[in-house]
């Protein structure tokens, strides 16, 4: 028992002093803050009702001036990689601890914390735009937290008859006349959870997104910040498509109300790109500050 | 420390005992032997890993008409699906909790275990992937499944039949939704005078004949086989719902060729679920004809057979009398009786 304390004692005083250079120069994990500025081109967009003259109005490649009243997407999927190539996942199947909603309404999503990223630099981020397949299933005791906040009624990220999340959700005002935008996104696809081979009907509205960091961010003593850009010029007037908002019906460019799959990939593959050409869509890193 | 260790090893044996004693005969839960009525065509891959079972379909009835479902406890799966109406409603569009009006026509259920694809726009599959849908949708039922689960747990009818069904007493989502399909898949209707007809048990009147023959010549492209559906997803150019939540087939798909297509709807028990149409556009079965007769709006997807036939269904005012005279022969008043 004796020597059996003695080891004990060693065991504490060895747990001191790693805990002592955790608290020096150079600690194992550090936090990492994601801040999203949704803009359109370099203006950070102000949000209003119909007739708001603070709101940010945008103009669009085929002329058409709008703004929004609301606006969130999703996040998941969150992977920094070091410079050695080296990624590291962050909570990637947990959208409890791993996905957030961004809305623009609610200044404190904007930023989001990563915690307990190990040190070391790192050259790349990448995200989701949306959730994965097999996490997208609405399971409210798998993902109690995350359930509640995409579902909370200030929210509406739950994508019910899909039965799946919302990935975006912009409502706004186009045109001189303000006539009503609302464009939703999100999965409808159908088939054997994970196994993509199975996938028998249905679109993916998930987009994979990469962007290199413009300085590396340096974890360890600092906790770095990485702004993100998501410019919303990129909607209508994107890199895959220029879109015209006109009436509905099947042979519109892009109806206005978009909240089904029908028309839906044309602002999907502009905003979060189409997974093999674009792998940025509206997203850029403005700045990283160690 | 030798003592600790031997009331350590006491409690663990009183531990296992207990637990022994809790295993009690496995209850006797059998499979529901469903009759496959003759003709109709193979069931869903899920049906045959979900089979009812006595108690699992016991569960499942309990559910279905549980208006705990809902988040004022107003509704349940049987306020829109009306047992005595072929488990559909009356209304235009379903109306769920606090009076909110829903997208669609409650459609009816019948024969589920042998479609392929479920709901308007075959947005869901498998039908233990449905029940999950009207009980988060504002306009349905606006719970969420643990609010549900929190409302029936203590409910010692349901312990018992979750113990019966499934083995314990636990209350889960997947349990929930597979009682409730196994139950669905046991309404099948196929005891119609038109079943009975077809076996040699009945014979029509001769405008029910007259009926069939219109019937085979002009609806049985798209109502075919003996679920009077080809369940295939069409444009036959009915009045469109304006809502911007309805695009038909191409709302999951997403391909603007299936745009306001929707899925050929059974005609069994057509006679007890009036309105008609995705969005209940019809008040009668005699408008839906009435309808087909003067011709029906053009789409580019229009449907290729309406097409071929100047965008329309040429129906005189004796065929279409005789076609309901048919149509109402596929009322199934033992299928309802049961409910």
């Amino acid at each position: 028992m004796k020597n059996f304390k003695k080891y004990l004692l060693l065991v504490v005083a060895g747990l001191a002093f790693v805990s002592c250079s955790d608290d020096g120069d150079n600690p194992v994990a550090n936090n990492v803050t994601l801040s999203f500025n949704n803009t359109f081109k370099n203006s950070t967009i102000v949000l209003g009702n119909a007739t708001s003259a603070s709101a940010t109005a945008n103009t669009s490649a085929a002329g058409q001036v709008h703004h929004f009243s609301e606006l969130k997407y999703v996040i998941s999927n969150i992977r920094l990689v070091k410079a050695d190539g080296t990624e590291i996942p962050y909570n990637v199947n947990d959208l409890d601890k791993g996905a957030a909603v961004i809305d623009q309404a609610k200044a404190a999503s904007l930023n989001y914390v990563l915690s307990n990223i190990p040190s070391a630099t790192y050259k790349q981020i990448k995200f989701g735009l949306g959730v994965k397949t097999d996490l997208n299933t609405l399971d409210e005791v798998r993902f109690p937290v995350f359930y509640a906040t995409a579902g909370a009624n200030d929210t509406e990220m739950h994508w019910e008859w899909g039965t799946g999340y919302r990935f975006t959700k912009i409502e706004g005002f186009y045109d001189t006349d303000n006539k009503q935008l609302s464009i939703h996104t999100g999965s409808t696809v159908s088939g054997t959870m994970g196994d993509s081979a199975t996938y028998v009907q249905g679109v993916d509205a998930y987009r994979d997104i990469t962007l290199d960091l413009t300085t590396n961010a340096v974890v360890g003593k600092n906790a770095p910040k990485i702004t993100i850009k998501a410019d919303f010029d990129k909607l209508l007037s994107g890199k895959i498509n220029t879109i015209t908002l006109s009436s509905t019906g099947m042979n519109a460019n892009a109806t206005p109300s978009v909240h089904t799959a029908a028309n839906m990939v044309k602002y999907v593959d502009n905003i979060g790109g189409n997974g093999s050409s674009d792998v940025k869509g509206m997203f850029s890193v403005e700045n990283v500050e160690n | 420390m030798k003592k600790l260790i031997g009331i350590l090893l006491l409690s663990l044996w009183f531990v296992s005992c207990s637990s022994e004693e809790s295993d009690r005969v496995t209850i006797d839960n059998p499979e529901i032997s469903m009759e496959i009525p003759a003709g109709f065509p193979e069931v869903n891959v899920s049906f045959t890993t979900n089979k009812p079972t006595q108690y699992g379909v016991e569960l499942g009835a309990k559910l279905f008409s549980d208006k705990r479902f809902s988040a004022n406890n107003t509704v349940s799966c049987a306020s829109c699906h009306i047992p005595t109406s072929a488990f559909a409603d009356h209304n235009p569009q379903a109306i769920g909790i606090e009076n909110r009006v829903g997208l669609r026509n409650t459609p009816s259920l019948q024969n589920l275990a042998f479609l392929q694809f479920y709901n308007w726009d075959g947005n869901k599959l498998q039908l233990e992937n449905q029940p999950l849908v009207p009980i988060i949708t504002h306009e349905e039922m606006d719970s969420s499944i643990l609010e549900v689960i929190g409302k029936i747990q203590g409910d010692a009818t349901y312990k018992d039949l979750f113990d019966k069904a499934f083995g314990d007493e636990n209350i889960t989502p997947e349990r929930i939704y597979k009682s409730i399909a196994q139950f669905e898949y046991t309404l099948i209707s196929a005891n119609s005078k038109y079943d009975k007809v077809k076996r040699n048990e009945a014979a029509f009147a001769e405008t029910e004949a007259k009926g069939y023959a219109v019937f085979q010549q002009k609806c049985v492209s798209c109502h075919s086989t003996e679920l009077f559906t080809d369940q295939s997803f069409r444009n036959i150019g009915f009045p469109i719902n304006t809502d911007t939540n309805e695009a038909g087939r191409a709302r999951v798909t997403g391909n603007m060729e299936d745009y306001m297509r929707f899925r050929v709807p059974s005609l069994r028990n057509v006679a007890l679920t009036a309105p008609y149409g995705s969005f209940g556009q019809f008040a009668s079965l005699e408008a839906v004809l009435d309808y087909f007769d003067k011709g029906v709006l053009d789409a580019e997807n229009l449907d290729a057979i309406f097409k071929k036939n100047g965008n329309k269904i040429s129906l005189s005012t004796t065929e279409k009398v005789q076609l309901i005279a048919f149509l109402n022969t596929l009322t199934d008043e033992q299928f309802l009786k049961k409910q």
